[in-house]
């Protein structure tokens, strides 16, 4: 009987293994506070490795340079409007969520409480804040009247569920927490997409996924970005933009996006 | 409580093997996949320019080779079905569709089929962990892939490239590269994220992440043949062999244009590690004021003098590789032999240095029980012939194998050689009169019909020596180079053998006519070399076109007066370097640029 209880135990053990292998590195349930039962780590220190889109995101691009971006007429008459002259004056519109996490630059992120998280960018010296809990969510969203650059971002630790199967039913199917945080971001401030005045309104709603990857012994996050946009777009703009971690902020440069006559 | 206790734990096997099973039931990435246009659009669009390397970290051998890429290249006959190679093609302009490889006797998904984005063949990523082929296996445009899940993500490992591109205007990627890529999936959306690994070209992994939406109306399309009904004459008038490419100091005039209209500084245009990270920006607005200056060079792996090729089979391990017919390879004794096998005995080519002909026979015995009726030697070169004796003792020769002793067959340029090295300090002379050939011939072609299927020795002049033959098996379609080639570093042209630069340079074209490829370039007709991996004709291609560049560099400083000093101090090999360069060994970089210089120097 001891031989037995003993296999059981190792059973027991084994499951809790798969099932961790399953939900991601030192996966807990996806239940309980979301800072405690995240699934991967994303706090640390990033810098944006600018291996796309080069020339607009390292450079002033021209007026009119929207390639990529699938503007409708009116975005396209909007952005035509641009002046180079006046781009001192622009402050921090291209600093918005929808854009600013593809804008080269190091990020920290860090828990601001047990159900938000922080994102700081030292480009344009902006902090986002993701916030898990929906419920504190809905009673701190701002009004309407106070949109922001950044918005207000939804999270939630994305779960993967294995959906039917398992025959008669004597095992329900294992929910499969995924490596991913989903964030929905709303209540933006109308900014740019790029730098040169490619626009998206105030009705842009931004999702985003946020992913680890391991590779060759560096760590690297992932952040895909998806703008829908009714006014300034005819479809989803969606980008993938990698981060590589650093080991410390010994590298972190803040820079105002705030122009000379506090246009913010 | 015996009873409960035994329940207890067939409740918690099956919940185990449930888990079990659900944690192999991996994400679902099968279905049509729509690429998202919107990254890179003037990289990926008609926009690219040659020398816009900006965003890659390209090393100093890296921008150097985008630099002398003409895109009328693409235009040779031997160009112009190459598919988009696997470095790049997921980030190329078509759509993608993903197909489950299942194994139909379990129903066990074994590989994904990957397939759109013109790429040529379909490109399988083998999830049943397969290992992947030896270093000496061919090279495919499609690489060879393997994956395994990491959590949520599909992690694809890739080897066998072939030598290709990271953007269609000559950013370059060798074959000494190796590919990571990152399949996750959300919903409709699929992203890869692909490292791509190379020691020659890059002086950091260079990483791209591509979108894709899941689209059922989709199709990925582009894929079909493309061979001789598609080959045309696109350059006229050119001599044969010709490969267009810009010499050192002239470039792509589309690059000044390029570099006026978006403002972009010569140094950020080659590309490389520095110029990804942010504070790049602060040296940008630096440079605004000086946007010609000289580009710092950059890149460990081939910088300064260091720039020198990996070794790659160190002849510690006699190893034999299926090349296709009746034919193998064995390496490691030395120069590569070929085997050719059937009912009627074995025809080798080459037979070692002799040191291990012990391990060589039972390489051969591993594949055939048949005695070795003929050694056919393609060069007088010790590391080839010295192994005859050895080889030949333990063979039969004759009609039907009934004289003891393989028969050696070698042109009558190899006697010349072996005769001449008599006495003299040479490696030649350490060969025994009993490894020299029985058999030679003095004319252009020596038959031989063995096992069924024609074999022809063709004497190549003035090449790698005086007394190269190139073997050619036409029933099993492989060629055999002899020294003329070697995929692992500059082809050794042995002066005192009346061995010449411009011998080697029309024997590689001569390679290319009689190797025929199957479609997209690539397989068809083998080929042997004297070290290293089995090739096809686009590895021909690519030893041509450098030896042809090498070539036009170096007739250029010739022009220019320049001394052999100065030629050498040009480096005008630098970017092959880290493919096939050596500062060390019996054959060195600088050898081998000599050899040129003088032979060019003569004509």
């Amino acid at each position: 009987m001891k031989k037995l209880a003993g296999a059981i135990i190792c059973l027991v053990a084994l499951s809790a293994v798969v099932l961790d292998a399953q939900r991601g590195r030192g996966a807990a349930p996806v239940s309980g506070p979301p800072k405690a039962a995240a699934p991967i780590d994303l706090a640390g220190n990033w810098v944006s490795v600018v291996s796309e889109d080069w020339l607009q995101r390292m450079l002033m691009p021209p007026r009119g340079d929207y390639a990529g971006v699938p503007l409708t007429l009116e975005g396209r008459r909007v952005a035509n409007l641009w002046e180079p002259a006046n781009a001192s004056a622009d402050g921090c519109k291209a600093y918005g969520a929808p854009a600013v996490m593809r804008i080269p630059g190091r990020l920290k992120i860090s828990w601001e409480n047990d159900t938000t998280l922080k994102i700081e960018t030292d480009a344009g010296t902006q902090t986002r804040l993701l916030h898990f809990d929906a419920s504190a969510g809905s009673a701190s969203k701002p009004a309407v009247a106070e949109r922001s650059w950044q918005g207000y971002s939804q999270a939630e630790w994305e779960q993967l569920i294995q959906r039917g199967g398992q025959g008669g039913g004597l095992v329900p199917p294992a929910p499969r927490a995924g490596a991913a945080l989903k964030v929905v971001t709303t209540k933006l401030r109308a900014g740019y997409l790029r730098k040169n005045g490619v626009p998206y309104s105030e009705d842009a709603v931004l999702t985003e996924y946020f992913d680890r990857l391991s590779e060759d012994g560096t760590e690297w996050l992932l952040v895909e970005t998806i703008v829908s946009d009714p006014k300034y777009l005819t479809q989803d703009f969606i980008t993938s933009t990698h981060f590589r971690r650093e080991p410390d902020a010994s590298k972190w440069m803040p820079s105002a996006c705030e122009t000379a006559r506090g246009k913010k | 409580m015996r009873h409960s206790l035994r329940a207890l734990g067939s409740v918690v096997l099956l919940t185990t093997l449930a888990v079990a099973r659900s944690a192999s039931a991996q994400i679902d990435l099968s279905g049509e996949w729509g690429t998202t246009f919107f990254e890179d659009i003037l990289h990926r669009g008609a926009t690219l320019v040659p020398g816009d390397n900006t965003g890659v970290p390209l090393s100093e051998a890296g921008w150097r080779k985008a630099e002398s890429w003409d895109e009328a290249v693409v235009g040779t006959h031997e160009r112009q079905c190459i598919p988009h190679p696997v470095q790049y093609a997921v980030r190329g302009p078509g759509n993608i569709r993903m197909v489950k490889v299942v194994d139909e006797p379990t129903g066990r998904l074994i590989g994904y089929s990957l397939q759109g984005s013109y790429v040529g063949h379909f490109r399988t990523i083998w999830l049943d962990g397969r290992p992947h082929p030896s270093d000496l296996a061919p090279h495919s445009y499609t690489g060879f892939s393997t994956g395994e899940w990491v959590h949520n993500t599909l992690v694809v490992k890739t080897t066998h490239m072939k030598m290709g591109y990271l953007d269609r205007n000559g950013m370059p990627s060798s074959e000494l590269g190796t590919m990571t890529e990152h399949f996750i999936r959300h919903g409709d959306h699929l992203t890869v994220v692909t490292f791509i690994h190379d020691p020659v070209f890059l002086s950091e992994p260079f990483v791209r992440s591509t979108d894709f939406v899941l689209n059922s109306a989709g199709n990925a399309g582009a894929w079909g043949s493309c061979g001789p009904d598609q080959i045309v004459d696109e350059l006229v008038d050119r001599p044969a062999g010709y490969v267009p490419h810009h010499l050192p100091g002239t470039v792509d005039p589309g690059r000044e244009t390029f570099l006026k209209t978006r403002n972009v500084p010569l140094e950020a245009a080659h590309g490389g590690s520095k110029t990804l990270l942010p504070e790049y920006i602060g040296r940008l607005r630096e440079l605004a004021n000086s946007p010609n200056a000289a580009p710092d060079a950059e890149g460990l792996a081939c910088g300064g003098n260091r720039c020198v090729a990996p070794p790659r089979n160190d002849g510690s391990d006699v190893r034999v590789t299926k090349v296709q017919g009746r034919v193998y390879m064995i390496s490691g004794a030395g120069g590569n032999i070929a085997a050719q096998v059937g009912d009627d005995g074995v025809v080798l080519v080459n037979a070692g240095t002799g040191k291990v002909t012990d391990k060589v026979l039972a390489a051969i015995r591993s594949f055939t029980d048949k005695p070795v009726r003929f050694v056919l030697d393609t060069a007088p070169d010790a590391e080839n012939i010295g192994g005859n004796e050895s080889i030949a003792k333990a063979g039969a020769s004759g009609g039907r194998g009934q004289v003891a002793g393989a028969a050696v067959i070698a042109h009558e340029s190899v006697i010349r050689a072996l005769s001449a090295a008599k006495g003299k300090n040479l490696a030649l002379s350490s060969v025994s009169a009993a490894s020299w050939p029985t058999i030679t011939f003095a004319g252009e072609i020596k038959d031989v019909q063995t096992n069924g299927e024609a074999i022809q020795m063709l004497h190549q002049p003035a090449a790698h020596s005086a007394g190269d033959s190139i073997v050619v098996f036409r029933g099993s379609d492989v060629v055999v180079t002899g020294n003329i080639v070697d995929f692992t570093r500059y082809p050794v042209i042995d002066t005192a053998q009346g061995g010449t630069f411009s011998g080697v340079l029309a024997a590689v074209n001569r390679l290319i006519d009689i190797t025929v490829p199957h479609d997209w370039q690539e397989g068809g007709t083998m080929v042997i070399s004297a070290q290293g991996r089995v090739g096809d004709e686009a590895d021909l291609v690519e030893y041509r076109d450098m030896l042809t560049i090498v070539r036009d560099r170096i007739q250029d400083l010739i022009k220019k007066g320049r001394t052999l000093e100065q030629v050498q101090a040009a480096r005008p090999t630098f970017e092959y370097d880290g493919l096939f360069g050596a500062t060390t060994g019996p054959w060195t970089t600088a050898m081998f640029v000599e050899a040129a210089y003088r032979d060019l120097g003569r004509r």
